[in-house]
């Protein structure tokens, strides 16, 4: 230090402990950014869930009424999905991306970097709408109108506003990354890795890119015409002024049903990469895993009215939308199916990666299941709205979503900072929310078969309803408590830097990400192997092993 | 030990999924005990797709389990690989073909039941009510009926009549849904929907199904249905309780049981209550004030019902000293 030469080799202030991260175009410091922002942002949005959980716990409770439920359960929704799984699955695609097909970074650098500080300035947005006037946004996550239409009994003041242009900003952010991610995958691969030598994740990505591509501008499109009527008096959605409210929702669910694959397919691709490496085996059937993925984008296009199977559509929409809905069961079916046949006959290792994506697996299965009852459009007429949608998508989006990003945290965390997240606490992290996770949610399908609708603020009916709202909230604490395991565990692998060291390649893991230091030095690589099949660095151990000493 | 936590969970979990098909009906496994042929049907179609899903629900859970119990390193190093299959096309095929073949069967199933769940039965000779679905109360219009018969939050029915429903909104979407009497439908504005039922001798409960405001939990229905006598003593009497209901079913979400005030204000010695003209500009329109803002919640109703607010109000509501005294019970 001492010796260092400061005219010679000056330090600018870019290189600073703050200023290095506020300027950085380095893939991997932006993916970390994404998911550290989402991190926080998810605690936020479990705590507005807690405070729901609190109100629910006993009938006629006073603890959280009226307009302050509704502004918490559209804050929720709103953040769970734009600020949480969304961006952090984009942070994993920004630092995994170009490390697993062996780029230096990503193909536009500082156009990533523009995407991450557009979704930070949009969530931003979105919370500073607490203290718009008249509150934040509170006709739901989906802002129906007329609900959320500027008028008087439906959603005056400026939340919905706030709402409105902090979801531009973010499909803004979203669409320059997906195209970052496109152009990436599709040039900046390393020699030798074909589209068949291709990380699953990667193809999830890929398809995720697509998808946000084909889906987003019909969010924007929908949301500037609410825009426009709530500021300039247009009445595209007031249907007394001749405005039809059914375009919004084709509008909205045109972007919303691909929006649920956005989310978990990238999720899929974790999946993908962590199943394998803890069963010591190939994934079972790399084409039939990477084909569906791209069969479930498809089809993912062609399902978005069965949201709207209670708005009262032709019978013959709701039968095509049925049978759409179904087919996409199958290529989700097969990648279940495929993903179980990995682990048979495998050396399976449990450590916490792992757990969670076979935690993953038991429960998507459920959520995957409950959802056949609602493509069959007459039984979704008797369960949509109700408490069994809400156990349903959180079956997908916690129980799939979230259970796969934790498994992808722990797994490639060592490759994030060099050292391993605790594998004691890991575990306590994955039993509390597996148990917290199946008592707050499993309930919600019997107490929306029995009639509990959703987004009700308070219930009269005791008994039955009553003891499954309290297991659903004392459930809801568990979580909470697990949460908080996973952030000591961070905190003491990171901040008093207790993580054990991790070397290249803990895992003994079959892609390129490992091939570097722990964590890779900014320029990635220093050179790329040839790859010769989707598993090059079991080629190179292979080969390590059969050099004579 | 802990190797063997994760069966010993998913068993329980599998082990409380059956437990659910047997409990069936009670508890909250299968939809509300249906009072309604088309409920009926969708309690079939729902029991097929249960019996399927419970199926493939096990399978699945049970191979997952077996095989993390089969599989389980036992102290194998991480450097031994397992079998290094790489897939088996035959098998992939079989795990594509069965679900298609089970979907088809579900989805055909449900073609087979929908006349009987979309369309009401064509011989009867139907009773047509309008339902108003109106921030935070549901209006029921009588359209048979020569009196211009109307209801607030209860539909008075015979049992055993077709009732086929018109379902509409002059505000914001709502969703119509009694669980026992079949599936919802939006009450969307600018659009006309319709359903039906024929329900069971009974009182049957539903709740608002789409976020429509502030008090969207507030907003229930209860379906009556009793005899041909005790339908048409109600068409008949209407007049005699509308005001009651509307107090009961509209003012007082807001403004208290007595009037004494809650989100709304307290209106209870307010003598706006003893004008009948102003009181129903304020109705119709609709009021913006210092005092707070009210929403036009009798802007489809008919004079009678005006008429018969305004009277209720005067006699039962309006207090000249102020509530407080008297306490609010």
């Amino acid at each position: 230090m001492a010796a260092r030469s400061e005219a010679a080799y000056p330090v600018g202030w870019k290189n600073g402990r703050v200023a290095s991260w506020l300027v950085t175009v380095d893939h991997k410091r932006i993916g970390i950014l994404y998911i550290a922002t989402s991190l926080v942002w998810f605690v936020a949005g479990g705590i507005l869930a807690l405070l729901m959980r609190t109100q629910l716990a006993t009938p006629n409770e006073a603890f959280l009424t009226k307009n302050s439920y509704n502004e918490v359960l559209t804050m929720h929704g709103t953040t769970m999905i734009f600020l949480v799984v969304i961006p952090i699955l984009a942070g994993f695609a920004n630092f995994l991306v170009p490390l697993m097909i062996g780029a230096r970074d990503m193909a536009f650098p500082r156009l990533n970097a523009l995407s991450y500080w557009l979704f930070l300035l949009g969530g931003i947005i979105l919370w500073l709408s607490w203290f718009a006037k008249g509150g934040t946004a509170h006709a739901g996550w989906w802002s129906y109108p007329t609900l959320s239409e500027n008028l008087p009994f439906a959603s005056p003041g400026h939340g919905q506003d706030y709402w409105i242009l902090s979801i531009h900003v973010l499909t803004l952010s979203s669409l320059l990354g997906a195209i970052n991610f496109i152009v990436t995958i599709h040039n900046m691969r390393a020699p030798g890795m074909t589209w068949m030598r291709m990380p699953l994740f990667v193809w999830s990505i890929e398809t995720y890119a697509i998808l946000l591509l084909l889906a987003l501008p019909a969010l924007s499109a929908a949301v500037t015409l609410l825009l426009l009527d709530r500021t300039v008096g247009t009445h595209f959605f007031i249907p007394s002024h001749g405005g039809n409210i059914v375009l919004y929702q084709h509008m909205f669910w045109f972007f919303g049903h691909p929006e649920v694959y956005i989310m978990v397919l990238p999720v899929f691709g974790m999946i993908s990469e962590i199943i394998p490496v803890f069963a010591r085996k190939p994934i079972f059937g790399y084409k039939a895993v990477a084909f569906s993925t791209i069969a479930i984008a498809f089809f993912s296009m062609l399902v978005w009215a069965h949201h709207m199977f209670t708005t009262g559509l032709p019978v013959g929409l709701d039968s095509f939308f049925m049978i759409s809905s179904m087919v996409i069961a199958v290529p989700t079916g097969i990648k279940i199916f495929n993903w179980i046949a990995t682990t048979w006959r495998g050396n399976l290792i449990f450590d916490t990666p792992m757990l969670f994506a076979l935690g993953f697996i038991a429960l998507f299965t459920m959520g995957g299941l409950s959802g056949i009852f609602l493509a069959a459009f007459p039984v979704d007429w008797q369960v949509n709205d109700s408490y069994y949608i809400v156990a349903h998508f959180h079956y997908v989006l916690f129980g799939g979503s979230a259970f796969g990003f934790f498994g992808g945290l722990y797994y490639w965390w060592p490759k994030m900072f060099g050292r391993t997240l605790d594998e004691r606490l890991g575990k306590w992290h994955f039993w509390l929310l597996f148990v917290g996770f199946n008592l707050t949610f499993l309930p919600q399908h019997m107490l929306g078969l029995l009639g509990m609708v959703r987004r009700v603020y308070t219930y009269h009916q005791g008994g039955q309803w009553e003891a499954y709202n309290l297991v659903s909230s004392i459930g809801s604490g568990i979580m909470a408590l697990a949460t908080l395991v996973f952030l000591i565990n961070v905190w003491r692998t990171n901040v008093l830097r207790k993580g054990i060291r991790a070397g290249n390649d803990p895992w003994l893991a079959d892609t390129l990400e490992w091939y570097t230091t722990s964590p890779p030095p900014a320029h990635n690589f220093d050179s790329v192997p040839y790859v010769t099949s989707a598993r090059p660095l079991r080629d190179l151990r292979r080969r390590l092993a059969e050099q004579p000493q | 030990m802990r190797r063997k936590l994760p069966s010993l969970v998913l068993a329980v979990l599998v082990a409380l999924a059956t437990a659910g098909v047997a409990a069936a009906a009670n508890g909250g496994f299968t939809p509300v005990e249906p009072a309604s042929p088309n409920a009926h049907h969708i309690q079939h179609a729902y029991y097929l797709i249960l019996g399927f899903t419970a199926a493939i629900f096990v399978i699945v859970e049970s191979l997952l389990v077996i095989f993390v119990v089969k599989y389980r390193s036992r102290g194998r190093a991480r450097a031994v690989e397992g079998a290094q299959v790489h897939g088996h096309t035959r098998l992939e095929l079989i795990w594509t073909v069965i679900p298609v073949v089970i979907l088809a069967i579900i989805a055909g199933f449900v073609f087979y039941e929908l006349p009987n769940i979309d369309s009401a039965p064509a011989a009867a000779d139907p009773i047509h009510v309008t339902v108003e679905g109106h921030q935070y109360y549901w209006q029921f219009d009588y359209t048979d009926s020569p009196n211009q018969a109307r209801s607030i939050g209860t539909l008075h029915v015979p049992a055993g009549a077709v009732v086929d429903l018109k379902v509409v909104s002059p505000d914001v979407i709502h969703s119509w849904w009694i669980p026992a009497l079949g599936g919802k439908i939006q009450a969307i504005p600018g659009r006309t929907n319709h359903t039906w039922f024929q329900a069971d001798p009974g009182t049957y409960d539903g709740e608002c199904a789409e976020l429509c405001g502030v008090f969207h939990a507030s907003m229930r229905a209860t379906v009556q249905a009793g005899s041909q006598q005790q339908y048409r003593h109600y068409l008949a009497t209407w007049q005699d309780t509308i005001g009651k209901q509307i107090w009961n079913g509209v003012c007082a979400t807001c403004h208290g049981n007595l009037g004494q005030g809650g989100y709304g204000i307290a209106i209870a010695n307010n003598s706006l209550l003893t004008q009948k003209s102003g009181l129903e500009g304020i109705l119709r329109n609709g009021f913006t004030g210092a005092q707070g803002s009210m929403p036009p919640v009798g802007d489809t109703w008919t004079q009678e019902q005006i008429d018969a607010i305004a009277a209720y109000v005067k006699k039962n509501i309006y207090k000249s000293a102020p509530v407080g005294a008297t306490g609010g019970g």
